[in-house]
């Protein structure tokens, strides 16, 4: 009978065993046990071997955890080592092709990187940060706008009637005002962004104080409080605390604390801080108690919930304040809250940066790493031949599959990390412009950042296993003997998955140039596109009061030569700051539903934007209200058939303290960036609503006028800063921040497609060495250059195509997503689609067609002689 | 290497691989030991010793053929080798040396 002693013990003792040791001493216990079963039975036998196993669990038989085989693997790994730097070498053209397209990817990936985790840093440093929100105001008048503020009286009437915010303040922001400093008789002049806040202000935000008391700032009235970067702006090495900053012409601030500089991941990065208390001398109105007829862009509420108060819940209040203080306006309120988190990305409530665009550049990060590792396993696989007899040997020799396999993993590991190690470089030295491009203060610095050093690591060992893993698999699947016979067609259907991979780039490509394309045809059809009025050599200058003066300086601007004309007026036709009221017409007993929009200007405002008017007659001049002009859109809106019709009817705006006669109606102009559509708007000529002279000039005698435009200026306003805009320039800066997305987008794109081609050079360099014989054989034979360059030609031109067929629907429906966000854009039509088919033909054609055409014109003497 | 040293267990099973030269493998000695002591040696005591006075280098080892018996486990065989015949000389010599110090007492 065979034994069998208890088989758990067994398993146990074969498990902990040394391996050296585990058979002779099974045999032993075996002998021993087949012994006593004879004698005593199986059951003491049992017992025995049992007893035998427990005691045989000990140091010196229990196999070592680090493994038993003291063979010295070092020298292995040190092979891998040695293989693959000689495999670099000896393989100069694609090394350098793969370190540098890995490194292009890597270095693109890590600036954004690093530009996004700046954005996705933003307000993030403020203690109980994911309690504290920010109030705004959907307003729905026919149409929902969205505002990210609330009106003045809203955050002091919040904070005294509820008890949810722990911190409530209110922050009214304003821009380019101007600040002086007087001292000892010698008077200095800044244009600042100022901001009134409230005390809780500095307890809901962490902006840290290095001088003053923190305790009851900016309670005080007339107290201000700086950053140290201001404070040795305007005091230099001086102590700031105790010093006076006028604010206008007569508010007077002494400085009780200096701020640490301000973050540069916030949304708030105002530098001078006044009391709110001191709002009332500045204005009345942001000051009052009962301020809810309407919002200013200049005035936010934030507030710090109470632990577990949900927003909702306070959501549900806010209606009161409604039905209480505007119940019979037009323009609901539906008041809001947006967490801080939210501040940055949300551009309906002028987000700086929207989360598509970080969206974007992560997938375009990604699709770069992502080419670049294509180009790699392309590159690979399709010299996996080559590499046949030494995979063969290495299995002859007892390489494991998997040790094959690591050993490929770990050769792309090496020229990954030489890429990444380049990519640090590159992306070192190139920072600093981006940094300037973007107005930002990004770093890399590996050895204080964290994330940074994360980044890294994922990325050299997610690139590693993508672009590794495959050849590995591939190269370590050859059966020895056919690699060693050197038959070895590589493995079945490996040709097709390089085919899928060629096609994943090229879609990739095309995706991207289809992008790039619609992107460019869409900022050349906002750049050139008619705003329906001129807007070429018109200088924009601040008007220094509302009075007489204003008058008298238009005359003087006049006066100068080479002026051609002169308004003075709200704004230009297009500009982002508008004034929205809502408005009577005629004897119309109810306000209609939309807002009109205000464009105050005087009688030449009209001809020096070329508006032209389709009906009645211009406005006469005036310094005060007295006629109405109308645009074609608003007469539209009114439901009137034709512009005659509206004209000697009256109109009541601003709550009936802008009314008159409407006197003529203007041609559709579009008054705001092309992102909006073009609103119901109205001229008047209100003097105390002008914020600026526009002023036509002889471009070509500019370096003349403008000096004159600003002695005349300072002569009239001594007090003040001037400064002049071209109103062009105004109108670009609608687009400046899409503008600055669009070429970096542009430009990661672009670099994408370079390593799209660095890998098919690669490639069909590649395939130009395997078939130097094939095509001495077929020259010999009378093939012609051509018919070989087709050799060449029908795969790469087979795959684009395919490619083409999955890229452009889905090219089609990304680009008309991003289109969404402009009114007037424009069409993807057919061309758009020819003409990147043809532009991704060129480029292939440049790239594989220099290098096959070496290949076809070799003398077929040369590839033929050697064996 | 310092002075090899040998434990008084590892010492009988070294002598014992000596005495049953070239047949020496866990079982023989385990029941050589036995019978000698006249008393229970537990089998994994041998091997330990066994795998000790191996690294020390007393004795080298090598596997028999596979028989059909043992559940089909190659037996390990143990020879003591140049050094451990040394050592068990030396060993022999000290307490030899030592021994024939002792006076001659008579015990009644």
């Amino acid at each position: 009978m065979k034994s069998n002693p208890p088989k758990l013990s067994l398993r146990f003792f074969r498990w902990f065993c040394h391996p050296k040791l585990r058979d002779s001493i099974e045999g032993d216990l075996m002998e021993l046990y087949e012994e006593r079963k004879l004698k005593s039975g199986k059951l003491k036998a049992d017992a025995h071997f049992i007893k035998d196993v427990l005691f045989l669990f000990r140091p010196g038989i229990i196999k070592p955890t680090e493994g038993y085989q003291n063979l010295n693997t070092y020298a292995m790994y040190k092979n891998y080592f040695v293989t693959a730097w000689r495999n670099i070498t000896s393989k100069r053209a694609y090394a350098a092709i793969n370190v540098f397209g890995l490194a292009l990817g890597i270095a693109c990936a890590l600036l954004i990187f690093s530009l996004v985790r700046h954005h996705l840093d933003f307000d993030k440093f403020h203690a109980q940060a994911d309690r504290i929100y920010r109030f705004v105001t959907e307003e729905h008048h026919g149409e929902v706008e969205y505002s990210p503020n609330v009106p003045p009286a809203f955050g002091k009437a919040f904070r005294d009637d509820y008890a949810f915010g722990e911190k409530v303040t209110r922050l009214c922001t304003l821009n380019d005002k101007l600040i002086t400093l007087d001292e000892n008789g010698e008077k200095r002049k800044f244009q600042e962004q100022v901001a009134f806040a409230d005390p809780e202000f500095f307890e809901i935000f962490n902006f840290p104080l290095v001088a003053g008391k923190a305790d009851g700032l900016l309670r005080e009235p007339n107290t201000a409080v700086i950053t140290g970067q201001i404070a040795k702006k305007y005091f230099g090495d001086q102590l700031a605390l105790g010093k006076i900053i006028r604010l206008g012409s007569d508010i007077d601030f002494t400085v009780v604390g200096v701020l640490k500089d301000i973050p540069a991941a916030t949304d708030l990065n105002t530098e001078i801080y006044f009391s709110y208390s001191t709002m009332k001398q500045y204005n009345d109105w942001y000051a009052a108690d009962d301020a809810w007829g309407g919002i200013t862009s200049e005035i936010q509420v934030f507030t710090r919930l109470q632990p577990g108060v949900n927003p909702t819940e306070v959501e549900a209040v806010l209606p009161t304040y409604v039905q209480k203080y505007r119940p019979k306006s037009k323009n609901v309120h539906h008041y809001k809250m947006q967490a801080l988190s939210d501040m940055h990305f949300n551009a309906q409530y002028g987000g700086k940066m929207s989360i598509n665009t970080i969206w974007i550049l992560s997938t375009i990060g990604f699709l770069l790493v992502f080419t670049a590792c294509l180009n790699f396993i392309n590159l690979a696989t399709a010299q996996a031949v080559t590499r046949a007899k030494e995979v063969g040997v290495r299995k002859v020799m007892g390489g494991l599959r998997a040790q094959l396999f690591w050993q490929f993993t770990t050769e792309a590991g090496v020229i990954v990390v030489l890429a990444t190690l380049l990519a640090f470089a590159a992306s070192y030295t190139v920072l600093p412009f981006m940094n300037e491009f973007f107005n930002v203060t990004l770093s890399l610095n590996v050895f204080s950042d964290v994330r940074l050093l994360l980044f890294l690591i994922i990325v050299i060992a997610a690139v590693t296993l993508l672009s590794g893993a495959y050849p590995g698999i591939v190269l370590s699947r050859f059966k020895p003997v056919l690699a060693l016979k050197g038959n070895l067609k590589g493995g079945p259907g490996s040709f097709n998955i390089r085919r899928g991979l060629i096609i994943a780039q090229f879609t990739i490509s095309q995706v991207l140039l289809i992008g790039l394309i619609v992107m460019f045809y869409q900022m050349r059809y906002v750049n050139k596109m008619d705003m329906g009025f001129d807007r070429d050599a018109v200088v924009m200058v601040p008007v220094g009061s509302r009075d007489q003066k204003l008058n008298t300086l238009k005359t003087q601007f006049e006066a100068i030569p080479h002026v051609e004309k002169v308004s003075a007026c709200f704004g230009s036709p297009a500009s982002e700051n508008m004034w929205g009221t809502s408005f009577r017409f005629d004897t119309r007993t109810e306000a209609e539903e939309f807002p009109i929009y205000f464009k105050g200007g005087d009688e030449d405002y009209l001809a020096l934007f070329g508006l032209e008017l389709v009906a009645g007659r211009n406005v006469t001049a005036s310094d005060t209200v007295r006629e109405f002009l109308v645009n074609e859109k608003a007469v539209l809106k009114l439901g009137l058939a034709s512009p005659e019709d509206i004209l000697g009817k009256f109109m009541y705006a601003n709550g009936g303290s802008i009314k008159g006669p409407i006197v003529g109606v203007v041609k559709d102009f579009h008054d705001q960036s092309l992102h909006a559509e073009i609103e119901p708007i109205f001229i008047t000529t209100p003097r105390n609503f002008y914020n600026s002279y526009a002023i036509k000039i002889n471009m070509a005698e500019a370096a003349t006028t403008l000096p004159a435009i600003e002695k005349a200026w300072s002569a009239m306003y001594p007090e003040p800063i001037y400064h002049y805009d071209f109103l062009d320039d105004q109108i670009a800066s609608f687009y400046k921040a899409e503008q600055t997305m669009l070429t970096v987008v542009q430009v990661f794109s672009a670099i994408a497609l370079l390593i799209g081609c660095l890998g098919l050079y690669g490639l069909v360099s590649f395939m130009a060495l395997q078939k130097t014989k094939e095509i001495g054989i077929r020259k010999v034979l009378g093939g012609s250059v051509p018919q070989i360059l087709w050799i060449f030609g029908k795969e790469f031109s087979r795959l684009v195509v395919i490619a083409f067929f999955i890229a452009a629907p889905l090219g089609w429906l990304l680009m008309s997503q991003w289109l969404t966000s402009y009114v007037y854009k424009t069409e993807i039509g057919v061309g758009v689609f020819v003409l990147e088919l043809l532009i991704i033909l060129a480029i292939i054609m440049l790239t594989a067609g220099f290098r096959s055409l070496k290949a076809a014109v070799a003398n077929p003497v040369n590839s033929l002689r050697s064996e | 290497m310092t002075q090899q040293s040998l434990g008084e267990f590892e010492e009988l099973v070294l002598l014992m691989v000596a005495a049953l030269h070239d047949e020496a493998y866990g079982v023989a000695i385990l029941e050589g030991l036995e019978e000698k002591l006249k008393k229970k040696v537990n089998i994994s005591a041998v091997h330990v010793a066994l795998k000790r006075i191996e690294d020390k280098g007393f004795v080298k080892s090598r596997f028999g053929g596979i028989t059909e018996d043992r559940g089909g486990r190659r037996k390990k065989f143990y020879v003591i080798t140049a050094v451990g015949k040394r050592m068990l000389d030396a060993q022999y010599e000290l307490r030899n040396s030592i021994y024939k110090q002792i006076p001659k007492i008579s015990f009644g």
